[in-house]
């Protein structure tokens, strides 16, 4: 229901804005609905849809299976602390999607160097926000685990982790946005399928109607993954266990 | 059971306490009294392991994991149930004693609830059965009944005190309240940052109406007279 209100305010400011252009380059967009339901029906929007949401769900995965360690040992090590979050914060402002050509020529043009991308740009906030999750957890949760004997793997499983697992979501839910805007540029490259590459094969073509169905889509895309993470989230930590 | 050895604590160069001795007999009930900021919490954490004495020395019998630690705020795990809570650290193998000391603080109803989801006295009556599941031979409790209403906490403490007698615990209880001191210490030491100052038994301990009985209120007048207070 909350999302059929966000859909009907972008829809109006959308129809709005139309009018106000009354140009090919903003579409009405029941054109562009039209549209997009004609190459939903037509099945070939699918495979661009499946290798976006590939190359995102798998640059996520490699994102947090080097953030979430590097989060934890830094929020946890003083001494990796001092060393490591300065070069974090040196590396995180630089325009990753400058070294696009490093990457496809590291890890040639294919999908490896749009995936690498997309967790290279990940892993910082990702990073910092489990990091800060570690450092803010209630000291007196750890001084309880040593008042009970609590083995450190014992302490990372029962209090560390549940603890940051909140953290994980929220940066999850930071970085769909920033993952999606990196995969319509990683995709305008070298690419042949994808929802970056229809968009911008479209607005090559001067299809601006496909242009914007391809928009429509991967917005979307995003609001299924920001559904998919709160669903997730409520399955693993019930309201009443925060 | 537990020997405090001439012990001090400093934080920096700041001194909580020091020069405090103290002997606990196996079984024994002690109840250490003093005023906020006399370091009765830091001597608590000293004896469980959890800060550095920075002189003296500590020895519970046993060993350091045969001591239990209750402390002043619950601190259950709020993503963790009211059973796992209970069996914190410790394997499956300690479920079924972990449910029947739920059962003895009567929330063996609640152990699939979440700490949200209770009110603060059964919180610290889950606080309370964690600490005993560990069939601790030296309890520490660190003012735990200090956020409880008056029926609450005066439940507790029977509960309590009726569970380490049966059980020959040692007990070593801080508490900044005369009326819990007397209730639950058969001997009663009033702390001060230099140490010790005071010392007593304590006459009225097995009395069953320890709490009204008029001759055990000259003992509150005395401790209230060592602390400092108006008679």
């Amino acid at each position: 229901m909350r999302y059929l209100r966000g859909f009907l305010v972008v829809l109006l400011f959308w129809y709005a804005l139309a009018l106000l252009v009354s140009g090919p380059i903003i579409p009405y967009p029941h054109v562009v609905f039209a549209h997009l339901l004609k190459a939903i029906l037509s099945a070939n929007i699918y495979l661009h849809l499946l290798f976006s949401l590939y190359r995102i769900l798998t640059g996520t995965m490699l994102a947090l299976l080097v953030a979430i360690p590097a989060g934890l040992a830094i929020g946890r090590v003083k001494r990796l602390d001092r060393v490591l979050s300065p070069t974090l914060y040196l590396l995180y402002p630089l325009p990753k999607i400058a070294f696009l050509p490093v990457f496809m020529v590291l890890f040639g043009i294919g999908d490896l160097s749009k995936i690498i991308l997309i967790a290279v740009i990940i892993f910082f906030p990702a990073t910092l926000t489990i990091r800060d999750g570690v450092k803010e957890m209630p000291f007196q949760y750890l001084e309880l685990a040593q008042a009970y004997h609590l083995t450190s793997r014992q302490v990372l499983t029962d209090i560390i982790w549940p603890s940051i697992l909140p953290r994980i979501f929220s940066s999850l839910r930071i970085t769909v946005g920033i993952s999606l805007s990196v995969l319509f540029v990683s995709e305008t490259y070298a690419a042949t399928y994808g929802l970056g590459y229809t968009i911008m094969n479209n607005w090559v073509m001067a299809n601006y109607v496909g242009m914007y169905a391809g928009i429509v889509l991967l917005s979307l895309l995003g609001l299924l993954l920001y559904i998919v993470i709160d669903k997730v989230e409520q399955l693993v930590i019930p309201a009443q266990a925060r | 059971m537990l020997t405090i050895c001439d012990a001090q604590v400093c934080y920096g160069a700041h001194s909580a306490f020091s020069h405090f001795s103290l002997n606990a007999k196996r079984g024994e009930m002690i109840s250490i009294v003093g005023k906020s900021g006399c370091g009765k919490t830091s001597l608590l954490y000293a004896i469980a392991g959890l800060i550095p004495l920075s002189q003296g020395s500590s020895t519970i019998g046993g060993g350091s994991t045969n001591c239990s630690l209750m402390f002043q705020q619950d601190r259950l795990l709020p993503w963790k149930k009211v059973e796992e809570n209970v069996m914190l650290g410790l394997g499956p193998e300690s479920r079924e004693y972990a449910q029947s000391l739920l059962a003895l603080v009567g929330l063996g109803h609640r152990k699939n609830s979440y700490p949200s989801q209770l009110s603060g006295g059964e919180r610290q009556r889950v606080a309370l059965a964690r600490s005993l599941v560990r069939k601790p031979g030296l309890l520490l409790l660190d003012e735990p009944f200090a956020s409880l209403d008056e029926q609450t906490r005066e439940r507790l403490q029977e509960e309590i005190k009726r569970y380490v007698k049966q059980h020959g615990i040692t007990l070593l209880l801080v508490t900044h309240s005369i009326k819990e001191a007397v209730f639950m210490g058969e001997r009663i030491i009033v702390m001060t940052p230099q140490g010790l100052s005071y010392e007593t038994t304590n006459p009225y301990h097995e009395y069953e109406d320890i709490r009204s009985n008029t001759d055990a209120f000259s003992l509150e007048k005395e401790l209230r007279l060592q602390l400092g207070g108006f008679q």
